[in-house]
């Protein structure tokens, strides 16, 4: 059943079984299972990750419905994390996958990462991303940045220690979140692809593309080349 | 001094072209960049202090000092939706 489910994927030449393999052995951790989360978790799941905890304290909400694929109507009221549980495991019931229903903090973002290959965030804000940043260079644990505006989204993975941190990136950027944000329905599917990608990569050892920023609108794609920033306040003091 | 200035995302359309050459005094600093685009494409006012600007690759703070020579690229700011 395992080498059907997979067969196409171990095709790839990208991938092939040995990245299968590989990924069967790794544990992701999402932090937000909204429009990105939800998607991305999705992904890794029908994919063959070894292990996923999805963590989120928010419950699904009718204006989540219109950019999400996994929640229904019936779920509205309900943890969003659970849920992502309950349906994600009926995809894939060889993955572990375990819905937290908890609100990152500064208090339990440590033991909620440490044990995981790398972390996706699902996050709709820059505060919790500095947090996420900040736990994932103290705990040498790789994370995917992820969000989306309008209908662009941008992409980097950051390897902590090797690759610029998000700190490194957004040192301008100030920590308070503008209200709601305008998001077209279709754009968190098309970046959780790139970041379930960008995932994947990371986990087997491959490059990383850098920062990328796509308008699903204009159909536009770029890719930025960034370097460590050595004055970084995060992640400047650390050898490569 | 003239800076060459690659701009990208909506910067771009907004532009209508990737590299957009600023006449910078010397002693400038990427503000001064910042405020030649703004003044240029007033509709890029609103990304004035949170835009991400790099400087031969490193991103890096408004005040940073700017060179004959170096290679500065100016971004929409992170975006935080999810």
């Amino acid at each position: 059943m395992t080498i059907d489910r997979y067969r196409r994927q171990t095709l790839v030449k990208e991938f092939g079984l040995k990245g299968q393999e590989i990924l069967a052995t790794k544990q992701a951790v999402v932090i937000g299972g909204g429009g990105l989360g939800s998607h991305c978790a999705s992904l890794l799941v029908r994919m063959g990750i070894g292990s996923i905890d999805i963590v989120d304290n928010d419950s699904v909400d009718i204006t989540n419905l219109h950019r999400t694929a996994v929640f229904s109507e019936s779920d509205i009221g309900k943890s969003k994390a659970l849920i992502l549980q309950e349906k994600l495991h009926a995809v894939n019931t060889i993955v572990r996958v375990k819905g937290i229903n908890q609100k990152v903090t500064s208090e339990n973002i440590d033991s909620l990462i440490k044990k995981a290959d790398v972390i996706v965030d699902g996050t709709d804000n820059i505060a919790l991303r500095h947090l996420i940043n900040q736990a994932s260079v103290k705990n040498h644990v790789p994370w995917v940045y992820a969000g989306v505006y309008e209908t662009v989204g941008m992409v980097m993975g950051i390897i902590p220690g090797k690759t610029p941190c998000f700190q490194c990136i957004a040192q301008t950027i100030p920590a308070s979140s503008p209200g709601e944000i305008p998001v077209l329905g279709s754009l968190p599917a098309a970046i959780a692809s790139i970041q379930c990608n960008e995932t994947l990569k990371l986990l087997l050892g491959k490059p990383l593309t850098g920062l990328i920023i796509y308008d699903v609108w204009k159909q536009c794609f770029e890719i930025i080349d960034i370097q460590k920033n050595p004055q970084c306040p995060m992640c400047g003091g650390k050898k490569t | 001094m003239k800076i060459s200035v690659r701009v990208f995302g909506r910067y771009k359309d907004i532009a209508a072209i990737d590299h957009i050459i600023f006449d910078i005094k010397e002693g400038g600093t990427i503000q001064d960049i910042i405020d030649a685009f703004v003044k240029r494409y007033p509709f890029t006012e609103i990304d004035k202090n949170r835009m991400m600007v790099s400087k031969n690759k490193i991103y890096i703070s408004h005040d940073t000092p700017v060179q004959n020579g170096d290679e500065v690229t100016l971004c929409p700011p992170v975006v935080s939706g999810g």
